[in-house]
């Protein structure tokens, strides 16, 4: 492994011992702030770097400092780089990247938000996390700040939207409490007729403070809250904080544990496509394809229940393992569905394109182009429907997938259908993968479906945890404190990286077609939000 | 168009003539007090506070099981050395307050052992969930009639009760059978079916929706967040808490997320429908 610290080392143009391997996939650079701008450009312009997480933490107990984090994925050496770099609380800032990243730039103002420190030359320095009535200096991330403080509501100046002038143009408001059961979330558009001309964000809305609640509760309790950032990603979530754990605390995962965690995974993404390519039906008004979507999801979901005991696959995950073991005849039950699964799925996927006056509704709707999805650094499945080749189960394999073969579904149309094509193969390589890992399920032993973690997690240390989930990347970073408790962990969904994507893909387009376009990229607010 | 409604036709229906009366492999736990020693092992084992004890004086001790912020991680099943933590398979459970969802025991501390020793399930305060039901009535008498429309409020949920909830519109549990309808807007609505913790972010966009809901509106409180905070607590800086901390809540329904039958038997509880049930909580009773 050395070669990569070599390469990495050699690229960014930094000493050869002062890039570390703390784990197998993870490197880690202590720089000087002032050097983040040239540092982002070398992992950018030579290892092909992507930014897939830029967070503080508040050591100012220890040290003295805040610490700023760029967390980089650089997929040619299968690992991640962690550029960390201390901050002077006297002078609270650290320089922007965003302006040449964009995908730096709600991280750098959620970091002010929560923290107080200050991007300096970062292009719109808006608040983004907290809503206008929020005083300044409420930076519930700092550790003086008690997590149960009462905040009072002040004035504030209402969210600046851009203003719209013109004749015949004009805005509409939407939300934040919607017309469907979905999520909350405020959306001005400027419009000049039916046509959007721009749309605006006001997320938020679900800001539950995850991230201080983790530093509020033991370890072991984490995965309960890991499982509730995003219910639809409660399995993607919970992975990657026990990734996150057992990497912190050098614990091996048995490996059939490892291969059931790729079940429970690929069923997770299995019944979130097929519910969403029913709720793209729904949006065109094609009842018949929506219905048979819904009812093939809640079939999956039964048997979720049927296996793990819960319909969402809460409580599968241990850390350390699997908290329930697939018993043969689960494995067969499995199986059964899958083949019968295949069949309905192949129809209704055929059901869907064989319409005309389905294609004709998705077909150059909402278009992410390539290029605006690797400038705004979007990632997953969004990012791979608009011709961006990126997945973390490839790139950085976790659990049982260095050990699988399957296919990584790329499509270049960046609109709706290509979203709807990329869901519907990788709903095809997840049966691939099921019965692969079906076909070789280590054997049972009931002493090792978790392995047992030790009473305390060391102190003072810190690891990343990933996962590819459904929707892309999860990335949990949890560091513990003196005491071996949580002093931060730092939530990254990707729906925080890829709303922006639909900014860019809804001008355009006309208002009735936004629910498809959203859609199809389906974005969890509460991930996002936190 | 003629292929596809041959095919539909050919599919039949998928609808579910009794959705209820499915027996989960677990509900919620269930407290035998007699093995119980008070020795405190679920209250930390439990993540969301759902199980608590207390100390009232010298040599006397609580236990409290509420099902409101209980997120039925079975933490408390396996964390008992006692083995007096079971469990029910009841799905339908739900009431009509905070308290209907809890029980609480008392024990005396044995000096020698420091165990406790089981005196008695302490006696229910304030309205028995048959005199709740009644007053339900009283209230929406004549008014709701036999439909419902709803209007689902997401006040800082994780989404898992959404998606739940939409699950009771898919073809095999069909809540409009039950005449029940999900509008979108609360100027439509009977019922506002509230997820959440509710967030400082949602608080005033929740009173605005109920504001605009007509009366007599009826407030549904769904899942561990929505009817006591779940994992993300109250009073937090960032979270206000259970509905009922900003809104008169009617019904709740508990569960992480509460599966859709349970959601279904809530909404049929706040049409006077049916009347809620929670279930053993503690044995013995």
């Amino acid at each position: 492994m050395t070669s990569v610290i070599f390469t990495v080392s050699s690229a960014l143009g930094v000493a050869e011992w002062t890039v570390r391997e703390p784990r197998a996939g993870e490197l880690t650079l202590e720089a000087e702030a002032a050097a983040l701008p040239a540092l982002a450009d070398r992992v950018v312009l030579g290892l092909d770097g992507r930014l897939m997480s830029l967070f503080a933490s508040d050591e100012r107990l220890a040290t003295g400092r805040f610490v700023v984090h760029h967390i980089w994925s650089l997929p040619r050496q299968q690992t991640f780089l962690h550029v960390a770099a201390t901050i002077d609380p006297a002078a609270s800032s650290y320089p922007s990247i965003a302006a040449k990243y964009p995908a730096a730039n709600w991280f750098e103002r959620e970091t002010m938000d929560f923290f107080g420190l200050i991007p300096e030359g970062h292009p719109n320095l808006a608040r983004v996390a907290l809503h206008d009535d929020w005083p300044d200096g409420a930076w519930a991330l700092r550790k003086d700040f008690p997590d149960d403080r009462v905040v009072p509501r002040v004035a504030g100046a209402f969210h600046p939207f851009r203003p719209v002038t013109g004749e015949g143009v004009f805005q509409v408001p939407v939300g934040p409490v919607h017309a469907g059961v979905i999520e909350p979330g405020h959306f001005r558009f400027g419009v000049a007729g039916e046509p959007i001309l721009y749309l605006q964000l006001r997320l938020f809305y679900v800001h539950k403070g995850t991230e201080k609640r983790f530093e509020q509760r033991p370890w072991r309790h984490g995965i309960f809250l890991a499982e509730s950032i995003s219910g639809d990603t409660s399995v993607g979530h919970a992975l990657a904080y026990a990734h996150a754990i057992e990497r912190l605390a050098n614990v091996e995962v048995p490996s059939r544990a490892r291969a059931l965690r790729v079940i429970v995974l690929e069923l997770e993404r299995m019944y979130n496509h097929t519910a969403d390519i029913g709720g793209i039906a729904t949006d065109v008004a094609f009842t018949v394809a929506a219905s048979r979507a819904q009812a093939l999801r809640e079939g999956l979901v039964r048997l979720q229940d049927e296996l793990f005991g819960t319909r969402l696959m809460r409580g599968a995950i241990a850390l350390g393992g699997l908290k329930r073991d697939l018993l043969p005849q689960g494995c067969d039950a499995l199986r059964r569905h899958l083949d019968g699964f295949e069949k309905e799925f192949d129809d209704l996927i055929t059901l869907i394109i064989d319409s005309g006056s389905f294609t004709d509704r998705v077909d150059g709707t909402g278009i992410l182009t390539q290029q605006a999805a690797r400038d705004l650094g979007i990632v997953g499945m969004a990012a791979r429907a608009s011709g961006v080749d990126t997945d973390f189960r490839r790139d950085h394999p976790h659990d049982a997938y260095a050990g699988l073969r399957f296919d990584v579904p790329v499509e270049a149309g960046g609109d709706v259908r290509a979203r709807l094509m990329v869901r519907a193969r990788e709903v095809e390589q997840s049966l691939s993968i099921l019965r692969q890992v079906l076909d070789a399920l280590p054997a049972r032993s009931d002493a090792l479906l978790a392995a047992p973690l030790p009473q305390q997690l060391p102190a003072r240390a810190s690891a990343l945890g990933w996962v590819e989930a459904w929707r892309g990347p999860c990335t949990h970073w949890v560091a513990t404190d003196e005491r071996g408790e949580i002093a931060r962990v730092k939530i990254t969904d990707p729906s925080f990286l890829n709303w922006p994507g639909i900014i860019q893909a809804a001008p355009g387009n006309v208002i009735p077609d936004f629910p498809v376009i959203n859609k199809s990229f389906n974005f969890s607010y509460s991930g996002n939000d936190r | 168009m003629l292929r596809i409604i041959a095919k539909s036709l050919k599919k039949g229906i998928f609808t579910e003539a009794h959705p209820f009366g499915t027996q989960p492999s677990f509900g919620f736990p269930v407290i035998d007090f007699s093995r119980c020693v008070a020795c405190d092992e679920c209250a930390r084992s439990c993540p969301t506070g759902a199980i608590q004890t207390t100390a009232p004086g010298p040599g006397r001790k609580t236990v409290t099981v509420s099902y409101a912020a209980c997120i039925q991680c079975r933490e408390c099943v396996s964390g008992c050395p006692e083995q007096a933590v079971g469990v029910s398979h009841d799905v339908e459970v739900a009431a009509y307050t905070r308290q209907q969802l809890a029980r609480t025991a008392s024990f005396d501390v044995d000096r020698a052992t420091g165990r406790g020793v089981f005196v008695e399930v302490d006696a229910h305060t304030g309205r028995s969930l048959h005199e709740s039901a009644e007053h339900l009535r009283q209230r929406i008498r004549g008014r709701l009639g036999r439909s419902l429309h709803v209007r689902q409020v997401d006040a800082g949920s994780c989404n898992a009760c959404e998606l739940e909830i939409a699950a009771t519109t898919n073809p095999l549990y069909d809540l409009e059978r039950f005449g029940i309808h999900l509008v979108a807007s609360p100027r439509h609505a009977d019922v506002l079916l509230v997820t959440g913790p509710v967030t400082r972010n949602m608080e005033i966009a929740l009173r605005r929706t109920y504001d605009a809901a007509p009366a007599p509106r009826i407030v549904v409180a769904v899942g561990a967040c929505g009817c006591g905070g779940g994992m993300f607590g109250e009073a937090t800086y960032a979270a206000v808490g259970g509905v009922d901390r900003v809104l008169p809540v009617d019904v709740y329904i508990p569960g992480c997320p509460p599966r859709p039958q349970a959601i279904l038997n809530g909404l049929l509880v706040a049409m006077g429908i049916r009347e809620a049930r929670v279930g053993s909580i503690a044995a013995p009773q």
